[in-house]
Formats: C-alpha cells, sequence, structure tokens
C-alpha cells in the first residue's frame, strides 16, 4: 500500500541524539522490523512516522509524499501499542469502529467492516464487552483489529507481543504475519527480541544508541553481521567472539589456535563463532575432525534444555559457548576440546568492530 | 477447615463492627441535629437532660411560613449547579493544557492558578463588592454563581489535572493515528477517562459553595440571592434570640443537596481510573 522513505531522519533532545542519521527504504507490502536493545531509538523512529514525534532533521516520505509538516491523524497509518492503548469506556465493538468514524467513513458500513476485522483476529464472540473484562491475548487482538479495520497505508507495531507470555506470544507472532501478508500492507515493526524479528521480517533493521547498524534479510543478518554488536545481538546463545592475531593464514589467542585460514590479511582482529557451529569432543551425535582441537577449555557449565544441550566453557578467563547434543554431559572442570566449522568463521576489526572480508 | 472458617466468621464480625462504629461516628452529628431540628424551642435550651424528646414540627412549619425557604433553597441550589457547571467548562480544557501541552510559562501558570486560593478571601472582599457593584450585579444569584466558581476553580483545575496526568499517553496517541483531533480525544477519550476526577472535583466544589458565607453576605442584601447558608445567619440574632431548632433544621436541609448527589453518584467515585485500558 505505501513505499516509506527515511533520509538523513535525526531526533536531538539538546545535546542528546535519540535518532541518528537513519535512512532506509521500506519497499511496498514490506514486513520491516527495528530492532535493538531498549534506548536504541527504535521506538522514536516508529513514532516519527507515525507522526507522534517531529524529526529534528531529515524527511520522510510515503508513496513520495513529503510527510514531515502532516499530522498524525492525516497520516492514514494504524499504530499498535505495547500497552494495547484500548479505549477503556468503549466496547470492543466501539474500539474497532472508532477510526472508522474520526475517518468518516460512512455510517452504513461500520458494522461490516468491524465484523470482518473481527472475524480476521478470532473475536467476534467478544464484541460486547469492554477491554477490562478480555485477557491479555483477546485485548492483543482488540488492538490488531482496531488497526486492521480500516486498511491503512502502513502498520506500526510497537513491542505489540511483548506484554503477553510465552506460548501467547508465538500464537500471535504466527497469527500476525499471516494476517500481514494477507493484507498486503506495508509494516513497520519495533521489538527487543530477535526471534520475533528473525521470524516475522522481510528485512531487519538492526540499531543501537540511535544508528542502524544494519539492514538485511534475516538470512544476511544471521549469515553476515556486519559488526560485532550484531553479531552479538542476533543469535542465542550468542556469537562467541574472541579477541587476537592473525598472521599468516593462523588465527591465535590464549587457549585458542585456528589453522588454515585464508592469509591475505592480518593484524589485531576479532573472530566469530557461533555456539552451533561448534562442535565438542565426546559429544556422540556430532562429526569428530581428525585434526587437532581448536580450542581446549574446562566446563564451567552444562545446560540440557531437552532438545540440546548448552555448555560453557571457561578458555584463559573467559567463558565461551557451544551447542551439542542434547544427550552430551560432562562432569564440571574437566576439559573439553572444540573444534570449529572453518566455513562458518567470522572476522572482525578489533577497532572498528566492523566485519572483515576473508577468503 | 471448621477453625479456619470460623476465624473468617469472626473477622467478618469485626469488620463490619469497625465499618458499623465509624459509619455511627459519621451520621450521629447528622442525627443529632435532625433531632434538635424536631423538638419544641423550650426543650432544646431546658438545663435538665431530656432523653425522651417530644416530637414536634413548630421549627419545620415556622422556616417555611415565617421565611422565604424555599427561595433559600433554591437559590442556594442554582448558584452552586451553576458555579460547578461554569468551573468545569473552564477547568477541563485548562486542566488538559497544563497536562499534556509543553510551552513556556506552562508549570508558571499552573502555580498562579493555584495561587489564588492562597491569600485570605478577606484581602479581596472590599474590591470584589465594588467589581459586582460595577457590573450591576449585586444581590443577584449570577454574582454567587461567579464567585463560587472562581473560588473554586483553581483546586477544580488541580484535580482534574493530576488525573489526567495519570492516563497513559498511549491512548492518546492511539485516539490521534486512528484520526481523532484534540477536541475529540478531550471529549471521547480524555473526559471519560477522568470522569471520577471530574466527580471528585465537582462534589467538594459544591460542599465548599454550599458551605461559602463571607462572599455570600457581601452580595446577597435580599431574599432574592440569600442562600442556606446565609439563612443559617437569620436565626442567630434579632429580637427572637437563637432559634436553635431552626438552625439545625436548615442546617440539615442546606446538607441533604450535597448528600443526595453524592449517593447519587458514589459508583463513580469508587471506580478505577482507567480500567483495562492498558495492562496493569
Amino acid at each position: 500500500m505505501a513505499r516509506i522513505e527515511l533520509s538523513g531522519i535525526q531526533k536531538r533532545w539538546g545535546d542528546n541524539f535519540g535518532v541518528r542519521n537513519v535512512d532506509i527504504d521500506i519497499a511496498d507490502e514490506e514486513f520491516i522490523v527495528f530492532l535493538g536493545p531498549s534506548g536504541c531509538g527504535k521506538t522514536t523512529t516508529m513514532r516519527m512516522i507515525a507522526g507522534l514525534e517531529d524529526p529534528s532533521d531529515g524527511e520522510i516520505r510515503m508513496n513520495g509524499e513529503l510527510m514531515n509538516d502532516i499530522d498524525a491523524r492525516d497520516r492514514d497509518v494504524a499504530m499498535v501499542f505495547q500497552g494495547y492503548a484500548l479505549y477503556p469506556n468503549m466496547s470492543v465493538f466501539e474500539n474497532i469502529r472508532f477510526p472508522l468514524r474520526m475517518r468518516g467513513i460512512p455510517r452504513a458500513r461500520h458494522g461490516e467492516l468491524v465484523r470482518e476485522a473481527a472475524e480476521l483476529v478470532e473475536l467476534t464472540d467478544f464484541l460486547d464487552r469492554k477491554p477490562a473484562a478480555l485477557s491479555g491475548g483477546q485485548r492483543q487482538r482488540a488492538a490488531l483489529a482496531r488497526a486492521i479495520v480500516r486498511q491503512p497505508q502502513a502498520f506500526l507495531m510497537d513491542e505489540p507481543l511483548s506484554n503477553l507470555d510465552a506460548k501467547l506470544r508465538q500464537a500471535m507472532r504466527v497469527q500476525i504475519k499471516r494476517i500481514q501478508r494477507e493484507l498486503k500492507i506495508t509494516t513497520v515493526y519495533v521489538t527487543h527480541d530477535q526471534i520475533e524479528a528473525m521470524t516475522l521480517a522481510d528485512r531487519i533493521a538492526i540499531m543501537q544508541s540511535g544508528e542502524i547498524q544494519q539492514i538485511g534479510t534475516p538470512d544476511e543478518i544471521y549469515n553476515a553481521p556486519a559488526n560485532t554488536f550484531v553479531a552479538g545481538f542476533i543469535g542465542s546463545p550468542p556469537m562467541n567472539l574472541v579477541d587476537g592475531v592473525l598472521e599468516g593464514g593462523v588465527f591465535r589467542s590464549p587457549g585458542i589456535e585456528v589453522a588454515g585460514l585464508p592469509e591475505q590479511r592480518g593484524g589485531q582482529v576479532a573472530l566469530g563463532i557461533r555456539p552451533e557451529d561448534c562442535s565438542i569432543d565426546g559429544d556422540s551425535e556430532q562429526a569428530q575432525g581428525d585434526s587437532a582441537p581448536h580450542l581446549t577449555g574446562a566446563v564451567y557449565g552444562v545446560e540440557p534444555t531437552g532438545d540440546l544441550t548448552y555448555v560453557t566453557l571457561r578458555v584463559s578467563g573467559k567463558l565461551f559457548e557451544v551447542k551439542a547434543h542434547r544427550n552430551y554431559r560432562a562432569a564440571l572442570d574437566s576439559e573439553a576440546s572444540v573444534r570449529f566449522d572453518l566455513e562458518r568463521v567470522h572476522f572482525f576489526e578489533s577497532k572498528s568492530g566492523s566485519r572483515l572480508q576473508i577468503g | 477447615m471448621a477453625a479456619k472458617r470460623r476465624s473468617r466468621g469472626e473477622s467478618l464480625t469485626l469488620r463490619y463492627a469497625v465499618l458499623g462504629a465509624w459509619a455511627l461516628f459519621c451520621v450521629a452529628p447528622v442525627l443529632w441535629f435532625l433531632s434538635i431540628g424536631l423538638r419544641p424551642r423550650v426543650e432544646i435550651i431546658t438545663p435538665q437532660p431530656i432523653y425522651w424528646p417530644t416530637f414536634s414540627l413548630d421549627a419545620w412549619h415556622m422556616i417555611w411560613e415565617d421565611w422565604p425557604m424555599a427561595k433559600y433553597l433554591r437559590n442556594s441550589v442554582a448558584a452552586i449547579f451553576g458555579s460547578v457547571l461554569i468551573d468545569l467548562v473552564l477547568a477541563i480544557p485548562a486542566a488538559y493544557s497544563l497536562s499534556r501541552y509543553t510551552y513556556r510559562g506552562r508549570d508558571d501558570i499552573g502555580f498562579y492558578i493555584l495561587s489564588t486560593r492562597m491569600m485570605a478571601p478577606a484581602i479581596v472582599a472590599v474590591p470584589i463588592f465594588f467589581l459586582f457593584k460595577n457590573l450591576g450585579l449585586l444581590d443577584t444569584i449570577w454574582a454567587l454563581m461567579l464567585i463560587y466558581a472562581a473560588i473554586n476553580l483553581s483546586f477544580v483545575t488541580w484535580i482534574i489535572r493530576s488525573y489526567m496526568l495519570d492516563i497513559p499517553r498511549e491512548l492518546e496517541d492511539a485516539a490521534r493515528t486512528d484520526g481523532a483531533s484534540d477536541l475529540r480525544i478531550l471529549w471521547e477519550i480524555v473526559i471519560p477517562a477522568v470522569l471520577p476526577g471530574i466527580i471528585t472535583a465537582a462534589v467538594i466544589a459544591m460542599i465548599f459553595a454550599i458551605n461559602e458565607f463571607l462572599f455570600t453576605l457581601l452580595i446577597a442584601s435580599t431574599p432574592d440571592a440569600y442562600t442556606m447558608s446565609v439563612a443559617l445567619a437569620n436565626f442567630t440574632g434579632g429580637s427572637d434570640g437563637v432559634i436553635y431548632n431552626a438552625i439545625a433544621l436548615v442546617a440539615f436541609l442546606a446538607f441533604t443537596p450535597v448528600f443526595l448527589v453524592v449517593v447519587a453518584i458514589q459508583r463513580h467515585l469508587s471506580r478505577g481510573l482507567t480500567m483495562g485500558a492498558v495492562k496493569g
């Protein structure tokens, strides 16, 4: 329905930057997720798209039209809030109908449109209730129906699932994705939950300290993180990052030695390897390499989760995480060796943290 | 189980006992002056205590037949409701502005509004008299409405403002993205959400207004503008001496309208502020 372009967007409060130089081009019908820790500027960016916050610099365009001076109520976007923001004095029906009344849609069509939206979120049996008489999940669905009902140019969703319990969150996640695909409405979604970001997004924009660190598809972000922040933010447990020296195709750090790397780069680097790209000796289900192990350390903790086991090793005072088969067990402080999948090793510049292309 | 049930029963008895005692404490003065109002005058001023008073409607007949009590009551009710209406019309937008918009001097304006209550009313009595004299409003209930509204406006504004500060901002943001204008948001979202605060402020304003004496006496010089509180004073002097039973009965009548209003709206007074609006 709408293409949204942000160029050079900044938000300042006095000398403090809330958002700094954000450039992003959101395609029509795209589902984009702003991901980042609290205070990274993701919600502020979304509020600027909604018109609830004025940018200090930069331009916001929808379908090419400059939006900076257009009031929130004239922007034709619908927002879903973390706290649902249902109007407490109105029934669910009246809540969903509210945007139709405000936008002057003919009264005769209200009933039908409200019912359609309620059907889409499976809320038709609760239309007469007040928000106070709904469960958390039902309130969330009512808020969603209110956003859907007038088929806006764009959906803006600000951590809509963070108040729900884990099971409900997963169910709602699937539902949101499904509805977005059916309605084909451009969606901007803010979250700090990487699973939500990975599962929902066409593209993810990872933010930190008001700046976008990387924009890409979930695969790009997972497979080729642009810097150590992104590498450490995506993945659970996050990528292991080890500082060391790369010289002549060999990476060395106390307790770690990785040979057989391309030789063209060298110097102080950070090596990154995801816990799922490591194999631990004694793990019967994983292939054992013939070569010397890349890392040896003392077992610091073993955490079985059911479908796999997290193993934490202590290597020269630092902790290193490995995902092992669910049957893997080891005594605390026993020695364990780990091999890396060399295809999946990442390198980052030590100083700037940016990704190094090697090989 | 049995022990537990008994202890719950005991605590229930205790609860009723405490609540009953408190209710008696609150209601006793009202019943007391009602009982004074329904006794013959001689019986009230006798030095010996009387345990079984004689029922008499002397005072009742007296206040309605010898005095224009219906007029006083009407003046009181009109002036009070009028003043509360003026207060709400002015205070709700003012409170919304103070709680939601940022502009230079906002907090100073807020403080100024409150500071109008800080001086002793007597200081402005003479200027007020001349003001209303020049306006040609002396001895009218319009003047009473205005003066009561002016006296109460500051705290009505502040009470409503404090309730508005508690409304989640998300509610207004949601309404704005849904396409509502500022006035719509105020009317459809904010006012319903702060209704308990508006009612609380209105009731307190009524209570203050019905008890207002100084300015009423200043402005009202004939029964055209006398209110219940000034009427009470009429029974304390003059050749008849202090007419206690009439005073008690008039006091009871003055108390009744506010009491009825509070009973009618108490459900709203105790209701939660923004039930179910957001997860809480």
